[in-house]
């Protein structure tokens, strides 16, 4: 059974709605993430499943029970707050403490519990310090600690990791991924980074504007972007679209002309469509030599070197901008003229309005 | 801010005679700002005769027979009016704290139909003169028989009548951050563990500011006690010193300026030794004293 | 279905309700018991002859009609206020900005100074104070004695009609501390790149203070402005300590509230008194309003 199920969600402040018709189910032990760009409603949702924001219409179950109306504490909920929210009066211990003691636990018990989350943590000797006297790092992982000893059913992150410096980042995403492991718990989590999206998630939510763009496993967003946006967001650096003329369209692929030449490439859509299409091409699946299109003479304008590899930024000769990351160290300038091909099983095909060429 | 005097611009003049001249003319002004309060301190320990006759600050002796004879100058003394003022004072810092804080935890952090509505009537009631419920509040105290009773005086600070302490809290509640009561309103707490557990301990600079404000206000308020007070017993310390000057005929000005001396101790104290909070406390609210 | 979860979305607000109201419940008991109430009773008064003794007698508009007509007495108080009130105000305000002008440029012993020029603001409302000021200035006070040094002789200055008023506003200035206070804050808002950049354009330092100081100052003197004003209409404690509650010699330090006072509480006239409690909340609501509106061509808001 799902441990989630979001049933056409929607949220108004006002008149502005915010958050529209979500649908959404999660499954018991499931990561999922919750990605798009700043102010697109990804912390509205997550408060609504917290109950820290009334639902406007729809239905919430967790489990089987419909929460809508449900106090946060009786949700079976954890909260790690981006600002991680410790209280700042109160020890490390305290801080764990407190849910525990206001739900009446015994004292030994509350004890008990603090300690083994504090040891899954490793902050066993931070237990007597005041929030302010720890680092960023160590704060995060006692808002975590807070999130363990309640024992919920779901924790919820809400972009957790966005305070801390990159490096410390890294290492927080990998233990926050270990911990999903060893507890085996339902974790929604919320980012506005789809790096961290890639690398955590079992299932990536997108949303823009309060809508659902595409829910699916992150190789499968990568691979098979449902629309223009979702291809945009995933995927660094962003992937290049090319504006091309859709010549003819089937079941087994799709002619589209691009500067002159004519490329066939493996996607189509049912309904019959022509005329202006955008054609998608990662720049790390754009290359220098050997792909089975080309896509003509590009001339370099900039090229960035990041030592593993290269970004070369360019032109193509009918003048739109291309980006193509190479391997390595690539002994290209400014001003060069390179030749560009492509796989055509890895370019995509986006409408006018951007709906995606589903895979032949 | 010290540290900035230190700093020296490339390519700006400064005149060390400025800097100088800046720190007579401000002497000078303090000087003449402090000389009554210290003229008062001084002669109050003046043998008698001269108190008007020098306007030295070092009295020829040290007398403080003043403080005896201003103690007792009254039928009733004035350890029951300092201890009256006292009551007064320190029931009302109580009542003040406590209902302006659940008043102000109410309007910065609870949501609920007509907050809004309610919230603009408080700040209303900031601006309406005192002068306009004092009439009938003198009628409803005189029907409840609370006239010549403290009640009149500490009541209204149990049912959060100082719309200003409120407006004080709010503004304070306000910048603590609203995820805290969120974590905690997961962690299962009601409102009221929220203001009691989260809240207050929080708010510890406000709610000083505020007794402490609170404490001084009604230490020095006039007015009531004026109206309400009728036998000397019960007395605050201030309206004490209005009947000194109408009892004495004017004649014992050592008694009198002992007893303003004692009278304005307390504030002095808090002064002191909280000057940083309400120092703070003024330039954050903009209020009047 | 649907109707149930209505049924508990409303037992949600109810909780919100409950939590928000119980937490107000002093504060209600405050504002409508002690604060909404009488002043609508006391509005009802103000039309009423009242003597705490008899029933209130309605008496329409009468009492209005004779403090705008016949009370030779009101028009002392209001002649006495206003004097005070647009004497002390802009120069006890004057006087807090000058002060904090000169603090502000990074001054060595600001929080000294900042503590000295506040003590008499924090302490003057008191009685005791009230009673010093009145020895200072009384005929053998400390400050005929300070002018005897100069061979000046001087008068009774709180026992003169024509000097009593100014030794109270004298009194007010004497309390520009917070003010100040105040000031310093708002001076403190001001960015200092401001400045930088007014030095790199070459802008004098007299320049710079009537063109980025005053003007960025101005909500600031403007809040102060509100606020003192109010204050000194609503001022008591020092013409009753300095008159010995009559408002004399000859009427010149009655102010407004004194007679209000006077009115209520020595002659018992609460109908009158009452009407007089709601000429002053029209007065200072007027000028208020006034001041807002005025505001809009002098006062500079960012955005
Ligand atoms: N309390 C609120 N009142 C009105 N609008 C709000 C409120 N909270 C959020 N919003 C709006 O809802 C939208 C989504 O906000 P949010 O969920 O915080 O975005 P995200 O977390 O994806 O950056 C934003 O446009 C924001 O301005
Ligand atoms: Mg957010």
């Amino acid at each position: 059974m799902a441990s989630l199920t979001l049933n056409k969600i929607v949220k108004r402040f006002g008149s502005l709605q915010v958050i529209s018709d979500v649908d959404l189910s999660v499954e018991k032990g499931e990561f999922v993430v919750f990605v798009g760009p700043s102010g697109c409603g990804k912390s509205t949702l997550l408060r609504m499943i917290a109950g820290l924001e009334a639902i406007s219409g729809g239905e919430l179950r967790i489990g089987s029970e419909v929460m809508n109306d449900v106090a946060p504490a009786q949700r079976g909920i954890a909260m790690v707050f981006q600002s991680y929210a410790l209280y700042p009066h109160m020890s490390v211990r305290k801080n764990m403490a407190f849910a525990l003691e206001t739900a009446g636990l015994p004292k030994p018990e509350v004890e008990a519990r603090v300690n083994k989350a504090a040891a899954i943590l490793q902050i066993q000797n931070l237990l007597d310090r005041k929030p302010k006297q720890l680092s960023g790092g160590q704060r995060q992982r006692v808002a975590i600690g807070r999130a363990i000893v309640r024992d919920p059913q779901i924790f919820l992150f809400d972009e957790p990791l966005s305070n801390l410096d990159a490096e410390l980042r890294v290492q927080m995403r990998v233990e926050i991924a270990k911990l999903h492991r060893e507890l085996g718990a339902t974790m929604i989590y919320v980012t506005h980074d789809q790096v961290e999206a890639m690398t955590m998630a079992d299932k990536i939510v997108v949303l823009r504007l309060g809508k659902v763009e595409q829910i699916g496993a992150p190789l499968d967003l990568y691979n098979n972007p449902a629309n223009q946006f979702v291809a945009g967001f995933i995927g660094s650096p962003k992937m290049n679209f090319l504006d091309a003329t859709l010549l003819s369209s089937d079941e087994t692929g799709s002619v589209v002309s691009l500067a002159g030449q004519s490329l066939r490439i493996p996607r189509g859509l049912a309904a019959v469509h022509e005329g202006r299409v955008q054609l998608g091409i990662r720049p790390e699946h754009a290359m220098l030599s050997s792909g089975d299109i080309a896509l003509g003479q590009m001339e370099i304008v900039l090229v960035e070197h990041l030592g593993g590899n290269t970004l070369l930024y360019g032109k193509l000769s009918d003048g739109q901008t291309l980006t193509v990351q190479v391997e390595d160290q690539a002994r290209l300038g400014m001003g060069d003229t390179v030749q560009i091909f492509a796989n055509a099983a890895r370019c995509h095909l986006f409408t006018g309005d951007g709906r995606a060429f589903a895979a032949v | 801010m010290s540290e900035r005097a230190e700093e020296r611009l490339p390519g700006v003049q400064y005149s060390r005679w400025s800097g100088i001249r800046k720190h007579t003319m401000l002497c000078c002004v303090s000087l003449v700002m402090l000389y009554p309060l210290l003229w008062m301190v001084s002669s109050s320990m003046k043998p008698e005769n001269e108190i008007f006759t020098s306007a030295s600050l070092f009295p020829s002796h040290f007398d403080l027979s003043a403080y005896k004879r201003g103690w007792f100058g009254l039928d009733v003394s004035f350890g029951r009016f300092f201890l009256n003022s006292l009551i007064v004072s320190v029931l009302s810092v109580i009542g003040n704290v406590m209902s302006c804080s659940l008043a102000a935890f109410a309007f910065a952090r609870l949501r609920f139909p007509g907050r809004h509505l309610w919230f603009s009537l408080m700040l209303g009631t900031l601006m309406l003169p005192y002068h306009v419920v004092l009439i009938p509040q003198y009628i409803l105290f005189l029907n409840l028989d609370w006239i010549d009773t403290f009640l009149p005086l500490v009541v209204p600070k149990f049912l959060a009548c100082d719309a200003f302490f409120i407006f004080l809290m709010v503004q304070f509640f306000r910048g603590i951050p609203r995820e805290l009561d969120e974590a905690a309103r997961i962690d299962g707490c009601s409102a009221w563990r929220i203001y009691w557990k989260i809240m207050l301990p929080l708010s510890t600079p406000v709610l000083a500011t505020a007794a402490i404000f609170s404490f001084i206000f009604t230490w020095d308020d006039f007015f009531a006690p004026l109206i309400y007070l009728g036998d000397p017993t019960h007395y605050t310390s201030q309206v004490a010193l209005r009947s000194f000057i109408d009892s004495t005929n004017q004649s014992d000005w050592g008694g009198l300026f002992a007893m303003s001396s004692l009278a304005v101790i307390p504030v002095f104290v808090f002064f002191v030794f909280f000057q940083r909070l309400l120092i703070e406390g003024i330039a954050t609210t903009g209020m009047k004293r | 279905m649907v109707g149930a979860a209505v049924q508990r979305q409303r037992a949600g607000r109810f909780v919100a309700m409950r939590e928000g109201y119980g937490f107000l419940l002093p504060w209600f008991a405050g504002f409508f018991g002690l604060t909404l109430g009488p002043a609508l009773f006391s509005l009802y008064l103000s039309f009423t002859k009242y003597d705490l003794v008899s029933d209130p007698r309605w008496i329409g508009m009468a009492n209005y009609v004779r403090i705008a007509t016949a009370d030779a007495k009101f028009s002392q108080a209001m002649h006495v206020t206003f004097t005070y009130v647009f004497l002390a105000v802009p120069l006890k305000l004057a006087f807090a900005l000058s002060i904090a002008m000169i603090l502000n440029k990074g001054l060595r012993g600001l929080p000294i100074y900042r503590a000295l020029f506040y003590l008499p603001s924090l302490l003057g409302g008191s009685v005791a104070i009230a009673i010093l000021w009145r020895e200072v200035f009384s005929a053998d006070g400390l400050f005929n004695q300070v002018l005897a040094v100069f061979g000046i002789k001087g008068i009774g200055w709180v026992t003169t009609p024509e000097t009593a008023l100014y030794t109270l506003v004298l009194l007010t200035i004497w309390q520009f501390g917070s003010s100040m206070i105040i000031f310093l804050a708002g001076l403190r808002q001001i960015p200092q790149d401001m400045y930088e950049a007014a030095s790199i354009d070459g802008a004098s330092p007299r320049r710079q203070f009537f063109k980025i100081t005053l003007p960025l100052l101005t909500p600031v003197i403007f809040f102060n402005a509100i606020v003192q004003t109010i204050d000194a209409f609503k001022a008591f404690t020092p013409s009753f300590i300095i008159s010995e509650g009559t408002g004399g010699p000859v009427n010149s330090t009655l102010f407004y509230t004194l007679y209000l006072f006077q009115e209520a509480f020595a002659y018992f006239r609460m109908g009158y008194a009452s009407a007089l409690a709601w000429v002053l909340v029209m007065i200072i609501g007027s000028f208020t309003a006034v001041s807002f509106f005025m505001s809009r061509y002098w006062v500079h808001y960012d955005e």
